[in-house]
């Protein structure tokens, strides 16, 4: 009995191992652009982790916000304040693949993602465009999108009694490697 | 063996659902001990980070007994000491300052050895401080290049107990090269010890109140009080203002240590304010 449920336990991972096409990061790069008048500055983040599981096209992303840096300490502290990290670490992207990837060309594929956008506890709707593109070690993404602060009531940070500029780009680069089972 | 199986077959289809959100560094170093890096004149375990550049402008006034003769103090002039902080990495700063008194200039470095962590890993902050100031003021009589310096050595133990209140004790000494004697019969001493506590409450994320007290330990010079001082801190978009009621009239500690002539529990204290701005050079 126990041998049989060894073998069918096997068989399943045999199963799933040969047919999953998953791809993972934890250490994608999130960065976004910020614009003040007469000043301009970035924060970047080397923790976006992200999944791409080619089978169902579910892509899944979130980036812890605290590590998030802008460079200086000050800003740093405006920015957690402003996304209110405490209570809302995380900034999460879960949906699917709504165009046609094709896994075993290695050029460069424009996809597009629709899915929920989910920051400072607000979710939305989005998509967003990007590329995909398969390499010998793994799969490559790259994606760009503005993101309205106040959309997501997120109240745009001040410098200097000078509000920060409601829209920023965003932007994500990975390489997901396959996922072994 | 059953549930064994059941668990596996749950695992492949949960693959498809979210993964679950994971903090990158839940155990990374606690943030904001304190505000900034001095209290109003006590230095604190919190440095600059990496590249930051902090300017401070510190100042006090006369002591408030004047009354309103003296608008509380004001009319007897600011001493005020201009600072600038670096931080060359994330555990060491470097600084400079001048104060108004003596034309003191000071040299400043601090060195973080141990960094709170979040799991409590390590319980306490442990920065080492290093002051070495230079008297610049003509003076009547002479005096050579060694017999201007003073010294400051300190070692600033910070806790942040909860979100909302941290404390720190910092031993420390101080030595001058030259003491003035004011008094045919005072004793003095070229090497005082003190015992620095300081403490801050959290009032929300931009707003707290803080306190310094610094009881000198052992021989004190004659006629020296120990040096306190309360303080409302407030932080707007990019700025730390300071504002407190103290009873030293310096904003460094080996003078803090040494000159401080009022009793903040008498109560005779002076008003003073800082001024904080931290620009990011990297």
């Amino acid at each position: 009995m126990r041998k049989i449920l060894f073998s069918l336990i096997f068989l399943l991972f045999g199963i799933s191992a040969s047919f999953s096409q998953s791809f993972k990061t934890e250490e994608g790069k999130a960065t976004f652009y910020s614009k003040v008048p007469l000043h301009n500055f970035e924060g970047n983040s080397k923790n976006l982790v992200g999944l791409i599981n080619l089978d169902d096209g579910t892509v899944d992303f979130y980036l812890d916000l605290e590590t998030l840096d802008t460079g200086n300490g000050k800003r740093n502290k405006d920015m957690k304040l402003a996304l209110e990290t405490k209570k809302y670490p995380f900034a999460e992207f879960f949906g699917k693949l709504v165009s046609d990837f094709d896994p075993s060309s290695t050029e460069i594929h424009d996809v597009k993602v629709a899915g929920t956008f989910k920051i400072h506890g607000v979710e939305r709707e989005i998509e967003v465009d990007g590329s995909l593109q398969m390499k010998e070690n793994g799969l490559h993404v790259k994606a760009e999108w503005m993101l309205n602060l106040l959309d997501y009531n997120i109240d745009p940070p001040k410098i200097l009694f000078i509000k920060v500029d409601k829209n920023q780009e965003i932007k994500i680069e990975a390489l997901l490697k396959p996922v072994e089972r | 063996m059953a549930t064994t199986l059941f668990i596996s077959l749950f695992a492949f289809s949960s693959t498809q659902a979210q993964m679950e959100r994971q903090r990158a560094n839940p155990d990374g170093p606690v943030d904001e001990i304190f505000l900034t890096k001095n209290i109003a004149g006590l230095g604190t375990v919190q440095l600059l980070e990496k590249g930051d550049l902090n300017s401070m402008i510190q100042h006090n006034f006369g002591d408030v007994r004047g009354g309103i003769d003296t608008f509380f103090g004001i009319d007897e002039g600011a001493n005020v000491r201009i600072a600038f902080a670096y931080g060359l990495t994330d555990n060491i700063n470097i600084g400079i300052g001048r104060t108004s008194r003596e034309d003191n200039i000071d040299f400043g470095i601090d060195y973080r050895l141990l960094h709170q962590t979040k799991s409590d890993n390590i319980p306490v902050s442990l920065v080492l401080k290093g002051n070495l100031g230079i008297r610049t003021q003509k003076e009547a009589f002479p005096l050579t290049f060694q017999e201007r310096l003073n010294y400051l050595g300190s070692v600033m133990i910070g806790r942040k107990f909860s979100e909302s209140f941290s404390f720190q004790i910092s031993p420390m000494i101080s030595h001058f090269n030259t003491v003035v004697r004011r008094e045919a019969n005072s004793e003095l001493y070229n090497t005082v010890y003190g015992l620095g506590l300081a403490g801050r409450f959290k009032i929300n994320e931009r707003k707290s109140i803080s306190f310094e007290y610094l009881p000198v330990i052992g021989d004190r010079i004659s006629a020296t009080k120990n040096h306190a001082a309360m303080v409302y801190e407030l932080e707007t978009g990019g700025h730390v203002f300071q504002m407190f009621f103290m009873s030293g009239r310096w904003f460094t500690e080996q003078h803090l240590l040494t000159r401080t002539e009022t009793n903040f529990f008498e109560p005779n204290f002076r008003f003073g304010f800082n001024v904080n701005r931290v620009f990011g050079l990297l």
